[in-house]
């Protein structure tokens, strides 16, 4: 039987410092928003507005966080095993174009096989990408840092050429670098106001939580990310560990990718998915690289995102004040000694977390 | 065995270094002026690489990551910026550009080291506010009078080929292969370098001997901040001389990869850091060349090249130990 | 510490209580009252190209026929629908989308929001909406004038662009036009330039790749820098200015009011007069005048300004030709 009132509490102690977080940030922004002459509340007021006021603004704020909570996923899943998949962002483009590919260029299909197999073709042209990295890490030794900078570039201009060459629209007047329309058959749609990409993220990040905490292959990982050297001491295969952690990574940005085409831009045309994968990296760390905590902080960037053109519309507010309000929130989530301060409440045992030991070992 | 295998990669490298030389040598005699255009441009794109390189490798020797020299570039540009548009002074901007740097970097050491917070969270802090505070508060219609103009160092400039390319450029980029020298002669060859790649290695061992710790790594990482405003500085003193939203455009973040490719070190890292300059402005010569090839084809060389060359000569970069650990007195 | 948070809070109180709203919303409802919204491609209102432009057309609008505006910056592509709809579900009467991204989600609007105009600039209109005005401009010409006009100036018989990325047409056109500019004046000249070879996110703020790829063209002899690209095209141009009797060339707009850094070299500029051509198009909504379908706006040279003097006359006489040439079709851009 689980005590009502302990549970509250549990809950309010894990939730605590990233509120008072967030109310601080927002305190801090209103003065800049003061000091350049516009309203905070009349600011504030139209982001919540237009972020969770009535059902469609409610769509958008899932529909933004959709792929947020996929690249969230993809860094926080790599964290566990030491890495740090800074190439979600390509692998984010190519999951994207995959599945734009499929999506066009398989015809006659029924829906319910059509959608399912862009998005897998989607996931596992990221996943690939990335898989690369992990082999050049484990066999080579070439730092995933690197390599995944480097082949972001790469993805970007490759992604660039395909959509401006081999796989340009060709309906006539068509100017744009961008390829075909996916046909319907492989469209995400929407349940009312609720994305069907937004049920895919919360059971990925179900399956993520499940595969970690749960499975043996879960444990192997987070053992070479504690320690790599025991774990091959007791018999791991360090090296292929490493290859399938950064390819299931990939899958899981390539499967954000995905979604966001053929649930939301329904091509794939360049611009479109710009900063998506980067973001990946602020959303794991915002939510502790746990699971569920990724989703929260999805949800919030995802918030932040959709209620920005209302704040601007209605407050004449810079859209630019949201990047300093989300570091601000980082910061105090992160330095949460400040804010224990405040709240005067002391560290729990085993509750500092530090995702990132370093450049992996 | 070990160590011969070092050495015959260290061979390759050589031996790579050597090819290049000579393409460069005989380009020069097939067209010089093109030559010596390719190789200005590439010391002049290699410049803030290289800076922020040294910056991050300061920081890491001592045990600190540090991936928000995007960010520090940034604002450090932006700061510097503003001084000049409001003094016209560019010395005490350029100074000002340097030590808004620093003040970052304080930041920076002060999350990382004292909070003990997760450094490459610390560093991203740092960016997306680098971001968001620059995007907030640039306003358009502010104009500099001018930028650091080049400086020629009289009949230097004279002997071929390196004449017109190393001795004929503004005083940063100087200030930057004088750094790289600096650099490494205190990392290898002084007291406080041994003291600062003992903290990075082995900060508990180091701390039994009576050093600072926490004071190694907060100065460390202060003078590495220091370093990417001047990186900053070089982008919208020297370079452009105006601001622009976002216009580092990666640069810190490719300054982190030629920092590993250079494995930690200053010279290693100025290496790495020409070559992909060069790689940057042979793109560009490709395209006034006239080639056909999609542009995107030579634009993704540089990063494929750095990806192979990786792969199969440097191999396994190890960085500093006690990297991205905070330290914590027992 | 506890202390210090409760005196922020209040602190905060006062801040918000002290701000004066302003916001007032004009009644857009009001028939005699024409509202005109703009959003904007990926960027900011004050981009010093496009955006900014447009913008300065609407603003044109507020100041000589009364009308109440207002823009709305576009952060994430994904958003043009959802920026264009809060204006028409607003009530404003007539929308101004700025570049060719947002053409899809322009005619889309105008489907759905049938009493609202729509000025769609860089819009190339395929199938005419009876509400959406695309105004579009003859890059290539602009182009090829400021090819012809490097051409002339060049001594050295080398002339250089600094390009945004080919992924946008526009820009593509003003170097195919400045390229055979150049060639219909001297048919053996040297045109060298270069497309950024980063994606649609760096290509047009990258100064200073701009800057280097300039130097890097004047080091092996070009003596006229044309730089088309956002602020990556600007960068060239300034580098052009540090470097002695050395021309350059703006775009879009007339850089020399809105780039005093490049005024040692800055001769001209291949200008599409988006300004004019939204503000006429704001006006013809006024006077119940719409147009439907494709609308070409003016493009040419910007004045010479401090160089008015030093251009000589035939080469003034040449450009003039030139550009009735290109009107009446009897030179081709191609």
């Amino acid at each position: 039987m689980i005590n009502p009132f302990h549970f509250l509490k549990k809950v309010w102690l894990t939730i605590d410092i990233p509120c008072a977080a967030v109310f601080l940030s927002a305190a801090i922004g209103a003065v800049l928003l003061n000091f350049s002459g516009a309203n905070p509340l009349d600011a504030y007021g139209a982001l919540f507005q237009g972020s969770f006021g009535g059902m469609s603004a409610l769509g958008r704020t899932l529909e933004k966080a959709t792929p947020l909570i996929f690249s969230g996923l993809a860094v926080a899943f790599a964290f566990k095993a030491g890495l740090f998949n800074i190439g979600t962002q390509g692998q984010l483009l190519f999951g994207a174009l995959a599945a734009a590919v499929a999506g066009f260029g398989l015809a006659g299909m029924p829906g319910w096989l059509h959608a399912p197999l862009a998005l897998l073709i989607g996931a596992f042209a990221g996943g690939i990408y990335s898989a690369v990295q992990g082999a050049l890490k484990a066999y080579t030794g070439s730092h995933e840092v690197i390599t995944g900078i480097m082949l972001n570039y790469v993805a970007i201009n490759l992604t660039d050429y395909l959509t401006n060459g081999p796989l340009k629209d060709d309906t006539p007047g068509n100017i744009i670098a961008r390829t075909p329309l996916v046909m319907e058959t492989s469209w995400l749609h929407r349940i009312g106001s609720f994305p069907v990409g937004f049920g895919l993220a919360l059971i990925a990040s179900l399956v993520v939580w499940w595969f970690l905490e749960r499975t043996t292959f879960g444990f192997e990982i987070s053992t070479v990310g504690h320690n790599s050297h025991a774990a091959s001491y007791a018999g791991m295969n360090v090296k292929l560990i490493i290859v399938w952690t950064m390819l299931l990574s990939g899958i899981l940005a390539g499967f954000g990718g995905a979604v966001e085409t053929l649930g939301v831009v329904h091509r794939y045309q360049p611009g479109f998915n710009i900063g998506l994968g980067f973001e990946g990296i602020t959303i794991a760390l915002l939510g502790k690289t746990h699971p569920v905590g990724v989703v929260l902080a999805a949800l919030l960037v995802g918030a932040m995102k959709a209620g920005s053109s209302q704040m601007q519309f209605h407050a004449g507010v810079d859209k630019a004040i949201i990047d300093v309000i989300l570091a601000l929130i980082l910061f105090f989530v992160a330095a949460d000694v400040l804010i224990r301060k405040i709240l005067r409440r002391r560290e729990t045992k085993g509750e500092k977390v530090l995702f990132s030991t370093g450049w992996s070992k | 065995m070990f160590q011969k295998y070092i050495n015959s990669r260290c061979g390759i490298v050589r031996g790579l270094s050597f090819l290049v030389l000579l393409v460069i040598l005989w380009s020069y005699f097939y067209d010089s002026a093109i030559t010596e255009a390719v190789l200005a441009s590439a010391l002049r794109q290699s410049t803030p690489l290289a800076l922020g390189a040294l910056c991050g490798l300061m920081g890491e020797r001592s045990g600190v990551i540090n991936i928000g020299i995007e960010g520090q570039m940034l604002l450090s540009a932006f700061v510097g910026f503003l001084v000049s548009v409001w003094t016209g002074n560019l010395l005490f901007a350029v100074l000002t550009g340097v030590a808004t740097g620093a003040v970052i970097g304080l930041l920076l050491a002060f999350m990382s080291v004292s909070l003990r917070i997760d450094q490459i969270l610390g560093g991203t802090v740092i960016n997306i506010l680098g971001f968001g505070l620059t995007g907030y508060f640039y306003q358009v219609g502010l104009n500099t009078k001018g930028k650091l103009q080049s400086i020629s160092l009289g009949p230097l400039q004279d002997i071929p080929l390196l004449g017109p390319v190393l001795f004929n450029n503004p005083p940063i980029t100087y200030l930057t292969l004088v750094l790289v020298l600096v650099v490494h002669y205190v990392l290898f060859h002084t007291h406080w370098g041994l003291r600062t790649r003992a903290v990075g290695e082995h900060p508990r061992a180091v701390d039994t001997l009576g050093i600072n710790v926490f004071l190694m790594r907060y100065t460390n990482v202060v003078l590495g901040g220091a370093i990417a405003g001047l990186a900053g500085s070089f982008l919208t003193l020297e370079a452009v001389g105006s601001f622009e939203r976002g216009m580092t455009n990666g640069r810190g973040f490719v300054a982190l990869a030629v920092m590993i490719f250079g494995k930690w070190t200053p010279i290693g890292s100025w290496g790495a850091a020409l070559l992909f300059g060069l790689a940057i402005a042979l793109q560009t010569q490709l395209q006034f060349g006239g080639q056909t090839i999609p542009h995107q084809f030579i634009g993704m060389l540089p990063y494929l090249l750095t990806v192979v060359v990786l792969a199969g000569f440097v191999g396994r970069a190890r960085p500093p130990a006690a990297v991205g650990t905070p330290y914590t007195k027992e | 510490m506890c202390i210090l948070f409760r005196k922020l809070i209040i602190v905060l109180f006062f801040v918000c209580l002290n701000s004066v709203v302003i916001a007032a919303a004009s009644d857009c409802r009001k028939k005699e009252i024409l509202c005109v919204g703009l959003v904007t491609d990926v960027g900011t209102v004050d981009d010093k190209s496009f955006n900014q432009s447009a913008w300065e057309g609407v603003q044109q609008s507020a100041e000589e026929i009364g009308t109440v505006i207002k823009y709305l910056e576009t952060r994430d592509p994904k958003d043009y629908m959802v920026n264009i709809s809060l204006f028409a579900e607003n009530d404003y009467d007539v929308v101004v989308t700025v570049g060719f991204g947002l053409g899809e989600a322009t005619s889309q609007a105008a489907k759905q929001f049938s009493d609202v105009k729509f000025i769609g600039v860089d819009q190339f209109q395929a199938n005419a909406l009876s509400n959406v005005a695309g105004l579009i401009f003859h890059e290539d010409q602009a182009g090829f004038q400021a090819g012809a006009l490097a051409a002339m100036l060049s001594k050295s018989g080398v002339i250089a662009a600094v390009l945004g990325t080919n992924l946008v047409p526009p820009v593509v056109a003003f170097k195919e036009g400045y390229v055979s500019g150049a060639r219909y004046i001297n048919a053996k000249i040297q045109v060298i330039s270069t497309y950024h070879p980063g994606g649609l996110a760096v290509a047009f703020t990258d100064p200073e790749w701009g800057a280097s790829t300039a130097k890097q063209a004047i080091d092996q002899g070009a003596d006229v820098v044309f730089g088309a690209g956002g602020t990556t095209g600007n960068g060239g141009l300034i580098e052009a200015a540090s470097h002695s009797e050395k021309y350059c060339i703006g775009v879009d707009t007339d850089q020399w009011l809105t780039l005093p850094a490049a005024h040692p070299c800055l001769v001209s500029s291949a200008t599409k007069r988006i300004k004019e051509g939204v503000f006429q198009l704001i006006q013809h909504a006024k006077e119940s005048q719409f147009p439907s379908g494709n609308f070409f706006g003016e493009v040419g040279l910007s004045p010479f300004h401090d160089f008015d003097n030093k251009i000589p006359q035939y080469i003034k006489e040449k450009l003039t030709e030139i550009h009735m040439g290109l009107r009446n079709g009897s030179i081709k851009t191609k």
